[in-house]
């Protein structure tokens, strides 16, 4: 064997193992997937061809649009809640506007080590009637009989499940962003400094205009993160009461596990990564056009 | 200077205090509830505990077969986390130190890897390790769990090693060494910093996964903590002690854990977001 032979043998030996693995386990089932959404398989014998009824089905049914519209909220709370509120937190750290700044970051970074079935659980119970915020609810205006059951409000179970997405993902884009903010150069800042400027206009004209590639890159981690919502929602209510805080991946969880809609669960996850790619499609041409009005 | 800054520094305690103390009580809440009794939960939510009552924890250990969910765990993230780090670390090499043109591709393969969801294959893989038998094992959670960790990792391995300057495998090759010698005598320990940062961060993901076991086992000794943990919710038992020391259990170790390694988790999430 010569030894340019030899080289490309290692070259494919070295990515064979993850290659393989990676095409079977995730390429090739997300082609099976896309075949399967048209179909009616339901688990055995040979999938019926049907073409869009499936996606057809979807798009009409009330429980999707709900589950959509949750979606979109989640997104919503992850981009206009947590990276703003991340992004504060990072900038006075940076700053070193608290004493402590390492201890407070510590803490605040703290709950994206615990499951997100264990944070669900956690939370369950202090909004549960038997939870601390009734309780607390109860020493504050002496009421001794006040019960809110919030989970068994239609219109009103959602909004735990989006307080408690900030309070999981918060510290995560603040970790994020103070890395971020670190690398930037200094002597930016003292020039301006020296120049006069004061704080809003340094954080308007200096750090925000670099920061607008991180603050794209941490929107689409949110938006892909915050469509595959599933663990917390799933552990949290399951989707109830009566599907109001359903979430599209918990729509398809339901339609191919307990239903046995094999196809139609598959159409339902195509939707997600449909809208996956739309949302950072949009908001890489949001941020095309910012970062040309910055330049 | 400083005078100026007083509102603010004191807005901006007061801001963090809020944040810390919403980790720190919910937290606190649960594991002094942990040592009550169910009734007492109930009827004195906010009440500290009358005694160390530890047989919520006995109970949960025994009743929940939290045992058998914990060796599991650990096997699943010792063994997919191993073999996603090598595999994303020989991947690495190859994409960053070889000059062939296919490399480009397989790279942005990768990349558009990181934004498929688990949802987005379950039903396929679910259909295939029924047929190969494969589902309901130990094997069939910890190839998937390999194949999701890739994308991210492969990043890390490619963007880590091509910073390696070359000179340093070349002589080596021209001494004779064989690449895999190269690999494995120099590569490896020279990216040790960014081996313990995919270790760290790809164990934590696996630790923490919950849908991929939650479809593909239904056994419960091939099942891991977190569904284990989610069987106390609803059905299985309506005892809240026996619940709140379950979450104890979740939570505890990954509380040591992430206190030894902050760090490391932090650099795993800051350098996704360097990207570009």
């Amino acid at each position: 064997m010569t030894f340019s032979q030899q080289k490309r043998m290692s070259y494919y030996a070295f990515l064979a193992p993850g290659l393989l693995l990676f095409a079977s386990i995730i390429i090739f089932p997300v082609a099976y997937s896309l075949t399967l959404s048209f179909t009616s398989f339901g688990g055995y014998g040979t999938p019926k061809f049907i073409g869009l009824e499936n996606y057809a089905k979807i798009i009409s049914d009330d429980v999707f649009l709900h589950s959509l519209r949750n979606n979109l909220l989640i997104v919503a709370i992850s981009v206009f809640g947590q990276i703003p509120l991340g992004f504060l937190l990072a900038y006075l750290l940076h700053r070193k506007m608290v004493r402590n700044g390492d201890f407070y970051q510590t803490i605040i970074f703290l709950p994206i080590t615990i499951s997100p079935v264990v944070v669900a659980l956690l939370w369950n119970q202090i909004f549960s009637s038997s939870g601390m915020v009734v309780a607390l609810i109860r020493r504050l205006t002496g009421e001794s009989q006040y019960v809110i059951r919030i989970f068994e409000d239609k219109q009103l179970a959602i909004l735990p499940i989006l307080f408690v997405l900030l309070w999981m993902h918060t510290g995560t884009y603040m970790i994020i962003f103070y890395a971020n903010l670190q690398k930037m150069t200094p002597s930016l800042l003292e020039a301006a400094q020296i120049d006069g400027a004061n704080e809003s206009q340094m954080m308007m004209r200096i750090i925000l205009p670099s920061m607008v590639g991180t603050i794209a890159t941490t929107a689409i981690f949110a938006i892909s993160g915050s469509l595959k919502a599933f663990d917390l929602i799933y552990a949290m209510t399951g989707g109830g009461p009566a599907h109001f805080t359903e979430v599209i991946a918990i729509y398809m969880y339901i339609n191919t596990f307990k239903y046995y809609k094999y196809g139609f669960g598959s159409a339902a996850s195509m939707i997600i990564v449909l809208l996956a790619v739309g949302l950072i499609l949009l908001l890489q041409y949001i941020s095309r056009k910012f970062e040309r009005r910055f330049e | 200077m400083r005078k100026r800054l007083t509102l603010a520094s004191v807005l901006s305690s007061v801001l963090m205090i809020a944040f810390t103390l919403l980790t720190i009580i919910p937290l606190a809440w649960m594991i002094l509830s942990a040592f009550k009794p169910h009734a007492l939960i109930v009827r004195y939510p906010l009440a500290l505990p009358l005694s160390w009552y530890v047989d919520n924890f006995v109970l949960s250990w025994t009743q929940g077969h939290l045992g058998i969910y914990f060796i599991n765990s650990t096997i699943y993230s010792f063994v997919a986390t191993l073999l996603t780090v090598f595999f994303a670390l020989s991947s690495g090499y190859a994409l960053s130190k070889f000059p062939y043109k296919s490399s480009r591709v397989i790279s942005l393969i990768y990349t558009l890897g990181l934004l498929i969801t688990v949802h987005s294959v379950i039903v396929p893989l679910f259909i295939m390790e029924t047929k190969l038998g494969i589902s309901n094992t130990r094997l069939g959670v910890i190839l998937p769990y390999i194949a999701f960790g890739l994308p991210f990792q492969v990043f890390l391995a490619t963007t880590y090693i091509k910073g390696i300057p070359d000179a340093m495998q070349e002589s080596a090759i021209i001494d004779g060494a064989t690449f895999f010698q190269v690999f494995f005598r120099i590569l490896i320990p020279v990216a040790t910093p960014i081996i313990s940062t995919m270790f760290i961060y790809t164990f934590l993901g696996n630790w923490n996964e919950f849908i991929l076991v939650l479809t593909l086992t239904s056994d419960l000794t091939v099942r891991s903590l977190p569904v284990g943990i989610n069987s106390f919710a609803g059905g299985m038992s309506r005892d809240y002690g026996l619940q709140f020391a379950a979450l104890v259990i979740g939570t505890v170790p990954m509380i040591i854990f992430y206190l030894v390694f902050k760090d490391k988790i932090a650099q795993g999430f800051a350098a996704g977001a360097l990207k570009e």
